[in-house]
Order: structure tokens, then sequence, then C-alpha cells
């Protein structure tokens, strides 16, 4: 379930008529200016949990400070937005967060301090058919990680558990 | 009779047997029996020993948690598994994760921005990853090379499909009379044959979820178990089922077919319920944190979290919940007397008069309101003072921190091949075995990582026409 802004602003004479959604995962605590994908419209909005506290109100010229992540027309055949269109939805990356920030948090990591590989992107290095090897030298693969797992280890941040 | 004889008739010598020889090497070898634990387990050092499935070839064409985990238990045990998804998507479950945001990269080459969810992670372990499309014609060969090189098979696609599509038992069978094969899935035939199936659905069409969670009339509903039990349950199960089928064909020689229904498996966890309505009528209701068998013996909310200053909602509110067990005459009086409420135990002095209903209402709101101005560490360790069974409910945090399970290995970190250093239960979360125990070799591996192995090196395919099923988009 996830709310909507269904933008009804005027255009050149016609309605934009547009259903913006506001994803949970992004939106459930969330306040900021929002592009409607289809006529650029900025609406401000504020939710808590999940409901619409405040807005949506419309912010005539600022800047948006995100885009939705999907929107359609559903009266008009059900055209859409799919995500990842620059200027009208954002990218679908499936990056984890910082909770409640909406920021990605690439974790370089474990809890313990040791290094972790697998964040987003990752080099291709698959051989014929996409296989893959069975290590990922992490010196090679990032050198700066590894400069900073270095540096963890000689504070002695770096834990056994 | 004649030493010859004898020597006919025995089994084995005694000198090459394992243990003590003479009375002083027995005293030598006695050893306190946890020591002795410890020893033949060895936690951490799982690699020295052999894989009690070594040699078994199992093929895994399946998704999401439940059939995979039929599998996995196999690959834990040593069996080799080939995990055969389709190519540059892979099963769908890689596409899900906690709250959409905890992936590791990456899921393929043609891929680069794509993940694999954490969702994934326990349902598919140390297994070898390949693609292969079959509705390709040209894929069939390939796959019956494959089951004829293989003990056996899993597969999770709706009911009879594989049977359509000329590779389910019937065809196989043909190809490797030795072949198990196994098909796991919602309902299996029947009414809903086409049914598909969820853990969810399992916990709701079983009715386990009508008798799990509190009653309404104290505010609940009825409550699925928020993780898949019944997806890592009934997986289980079918391995059960697999070992007793590779038994049967090291009699017989011969191969089976298991149809296993998720929504069935999910009944078997009803305990009572069903003879109880056979034989009483009774409908039987839920009843939350508390036994229907024993009383006291559930779960108590006390006062105040451990963690009153950390920003985690789940460490600064939810760390308050007590396990306790009194349910004897002995236990019960010394509960009553801690709580102050020695009446209590006056009015109930039997089992069979504090098990009933009221009675438990009764009681456990006693116990409750006691503990309201407690912290959960306080009431543990003021119950366990007085030699009552009382233990937190713990959280994950407190798992990581246990001394319980970092003794036996429960929850260790593994240098993953592929991701690096990760937090595991794994297979070290299902037992431990002193000659072949389970090992946790990889989380899995990117869509298609093992291709070359498997087509090449096992089945023998040239290069250059396993580039050319690549560029075909056959695998």
């Amino acid at each position: 379930m996830c709310d909507i802004i269904w933008c009804k602003k005027e255009k050149d004479g016609k309605v934009c008529d547009t259903v913006n959604y506001l994803d949970p995962y992004c939106f459930w605590n969330w306040e900021g200016k929002i592009a409607c994908a289809e006529c650029g419209t900025v609406y401000y909005i504020h939710m808590i949990q999940g409901h619409m506290y405040e807005g949506p109100d419309e912010k005539a010229g600022e800047k948006p400070d995100i885009y939705p992540l999907y929107a359609d027309k559903p009266n008009d055949g059900y055209s859409n937005y799919l995500p990842g269109i620059e200027g009208r939805t954002r990218p679908y990356t499936c990056l984890p967060r910082h909770i409640y920030l909406g920021k990605a948090d690439m974790v370089k990591f474990s809890a313990r301090g040791r290094p972790v590989r697998g964040w987003r992107p990752q080099p291709p290095s698959a051989g014929v058919a996409g296989s893959h090897g069975y290590f990922w030298d992490i010196e090679k693969l990032s050198p700066e990680v590894w400069a900073e797992y270095l540096e963890r280890l000689a504070k002695g941040e770096v834990k056994d558990w | 009779m004649e030493d010859k004889d004898l020597q006919k008739m025995k089994v084995c010598n005694f000198e090459d047997l394992d243990g003590p020889k003479s009375k002083e090497e027995l005293e030598e070898m006695k050893a306190p029996f946890e020591e002795y634990c410890k020893k033949v387990f060895d936690v951490g050092n799982e690699f020295v020993k052999p894989d009690a499935l070594k040699g078994i070839r199992w093929m895994s064409t399946t998704m999401y948690i439940f059939t995979p985990h039929s599998v996995t238990n196999l690959a834990e045990l040593g069996a080799e598994c080939i995990k055969v998804e389709m190519p540059r998507m892979g099963d769908p479950m890689r596409h899900t994760s906690p709250f959409n945001e905890c992936y590791l990269y990456p899921l393929h080459d043609t891929r680069p921005m794509s993940g694999t969810g954490l969702g994934f992670v326990n349902a598919n372990s140390n297994e070898y990853y390949i693609t292969l499309d079959y509705h390709v014609p040209e894929s069939k060969p390939v796959f019956y090379n494959l089951v004829k090189m293989s003990d056996g098979l899993t597969e999770c696609y709706r009911h009879g499909t594989f049977d359509r599509w000329k590779q389910g038992y019937r065809h196989i069978m043909e190809v490797n009379p030795r072949f198990i094969y196994v098909w796991g899935g919602g309902f299996g035939y029947g009414p809903k044959i086409f049914g598909g199936s969820y853990d969810i659905l399992g916990q709701a069409h079983a009715g386990l979820a009508s008798v799990t969670g509190t009653h309404e009339d104290f505010g609940g509903h009825a409550t699925k178990a928020s993780n898949w039990c019944i997806d890592w349950y009934s997986g289980s199960q079918i391995t059960t089922a697999i070992l007793a089928a590779l038994y049967w064909r090291n009699k017989t020689g011969l191969g089976t077919m298991i149809e296993f229904s998720q929504v069935q498996a999910a009944t078997r966890c009803l305990g009572y319920t069903v003879p109880l309505y056979g034989r009483f009528g009774i409908v039987r209701q839920r009843w939350g944190n508390w036994d229907t068998q024993l009383c006291v013996h559930g779960i108590i909310m006390t006062g105040k979290s451990d963690y009153p200053d950390e920003p985690n909602p789940q460490l600064k509110y939810e760390a308050r919940y007590v396990m306790v067990s009194a349910f004897q005459d002995a236990d019960f009086k010394a509960l009553c007397d801690i709580i102050k409420k020695p009446d209590l135990f006056s009015r109930y002095k039997t089992h069979k008069e504090r098990v009933g209903a009221p009675a438990q209402i009764e009681i456990y709101k006693a116990i409750e309101d006691w503990a309201a101005d407690k912290s959960r560490s306080e009431v543990v360790r003021i119950l366990k003072t007085e030699g009552l069974l009382a233990a937190p409910v713990m959280n994950d945090k407190e798992v990581y921190e246990s001394e319980h399970y970092r003794l036996r290995g429960t929850v260790r970190w593994n240098d993953d091949p592929l991701f690096g250093d990760v937090l595991i239960q794994s297979a070290y979360s299902c037992g431990l075995m002193s000659r072949t125990p389970r090992k946790h070799k990889w989380l899995w591996r990117p869509v298609g990582a093992d291709n070359v192995k498997i087509y090449h090196e096992l089945l023998g395919y040239p290069m250059s026409k396993i580039e050319e099923f690549y560029a075909k988009g056959i695998i």
C-alpha cells in the first residue's frame, strides 16, 4: 500500500492527470519536495508513518528533492513512467539506506570491522557464460577499502567478534 | 570351539578398535563428558572431516525457500548440488530482500546494477549455479545429460509442468531408473492441484495461524510466525524423504518419486489439534504466549527494557519479555512467594487447578503486575536465584553475543569467497555430528557462475558450444 499524488495541474489547456506513486520504503517517514513525473510540478509533502501529515502543497518555481519511483496515467490507457527515466522517475537502485534518510549506505566493513565485498556495482569478472571464480581479492578489487582496513587494523578497531 | 572357527566368526579385531585396551589406558582416556564432546565435535575444525553425502549429485530446479532448502540440506552434508536457474534472471528469491534494501552484488554480468537479496540466504548454500532455459528444444539433451549424471532432482514448478515438458519423473526414469525425483509445491494433486504455495499459505491453510497468537478476547489475532518457518520446516521434511529414498535405492536399486505438499506438511505442527476435534468436536483456540498443558509455562512482559538508552526501538522498548516456567507444585509455590501472592498458591494448589483457562488468566496477570516495575534482567535474576527456570526472550544482537552459541559455533563469521566477511548460522544451526559435520562453504554465487564447471568440466561440452548456448540465451 502506498500513498499517491494525483497531479491535476493544468498545463497548456490540458489536465496533467498523472498518478505519482509514493513508495512506502522511501516515503514512509519523509519530508521534502517531489516533482510530478509528467508535468514537473513540485509538491511539498510531509509523511509520518505512512500518513500524509502535510501536503501535497504546490511549490511553484522550487527545485524538487526527489522524483517518484513510478507514475502512470490510468485515464490515458495506462501509459506509465517506469523507474529510472531521467528527470521523471528515479532509478530503481535497491540500495541499502541510512535509516529514515533515504541515503545510500554501501557497507564496506562488517559489524566487526573486516572488509566485505559485494557492494554495488561490482566489476564484471565473469569468464565464459557468466562464470565466476571463487575468490575476489579485496586488495585488488578495491585498494582504497584495503587501505582503510589496514588503518583500522592499526588502530585496533578490527575485532574477532 | 577351535580358534580358527572363532576367527571366522569375528567381524572385527579388538586391537584395531578405538578405545582403551587396558585399565590404565581407560583411566588415562577418561574425560568428563563435556570435554569429550568438545573433543569429538571439535567446533571450528569441521573441514578436516569427511562429508557424509560425498558422491551424491543433486539437481535443484527450485525457487524461493521451501524447495531450495531441501537441497541445501544435502549440500551442507556434502552432496554436490547444482542449482539450475533461468538465464540472466535467476531464482526470483534473489530479487527479494528485507524491505528491499539488502543486496549483495553482482547478480550476473549482464545486470551489473542488480544484486541478490539477503532473503536468498541459507536456502542455497554450497551449491553450484548454472543456467538453462527449459523452453528451448536444444536444452532438452543438456537436461537429460545432467539427469544421467545425477542421483536426483528437486523441482517446484506448477504440478505436472515438468511432465508436460517431458522432463517429469515418467520421462526421467526411462533415462535414469535410479533417479529420485522430488516435486515440492503448495497442494499437490487434489482439488487445488494448481494452487501455488507460500509459507503464509501453508500456515493459513493448515490452520496453524488460527492457533498462533493471542486470543481476540485479549486483543490478539490469528498470527503467522514472522519468519517463514513452514518453508524451512517443509524443506527439511523433504530432505528426510530424500535420505530415506537414497537408503531404499541402496537396497533395491530403484528411484522414487516424492510428491510433497507444503500445506499438508504444515498440518503436522498442529500437534493434538486434529485428534482433539475428532474425539471431542472441540475447535482449538489461540492461547498466545501461554501453554494449554502447563502452567506456569509462558512468556510474560516486564515493565522495563534492558536497554533504555539504545536508539534502536527493538532494544529500547522490546527487550522486556521473559520466559518463565514453574508448573510443578514446589516451583509454583516458590513463584507465588516471590511475587508476594501466597493466596494464589493456596487457591491453585494442584496443577490441574491452575492449568484451567480462568486460573491461567489470573496467575499470569499477577506475575506481570509484580514485574511491572522491574526490568527484564532483574526478573530473570530474581527467579533464577530462587531456582526457577527463567530466560530472557533474546533478540538477534543477543543471539550474536550469546556465549552458548559461540561455544557451539552456531553463529560464526565466515570469509565468503565472493562476499567477504559474513555472519552466518547456516549449516551450523542444525546440530553437531562427530564424524561428518555439516559445513558452510559459501552463501551463494552469481547466476550462471558455474556454467563452465558443469557444462564443460562435468558434461564435456566444448567451450565453443557453451559460448554458442550463451549467445542464444539457452544458458
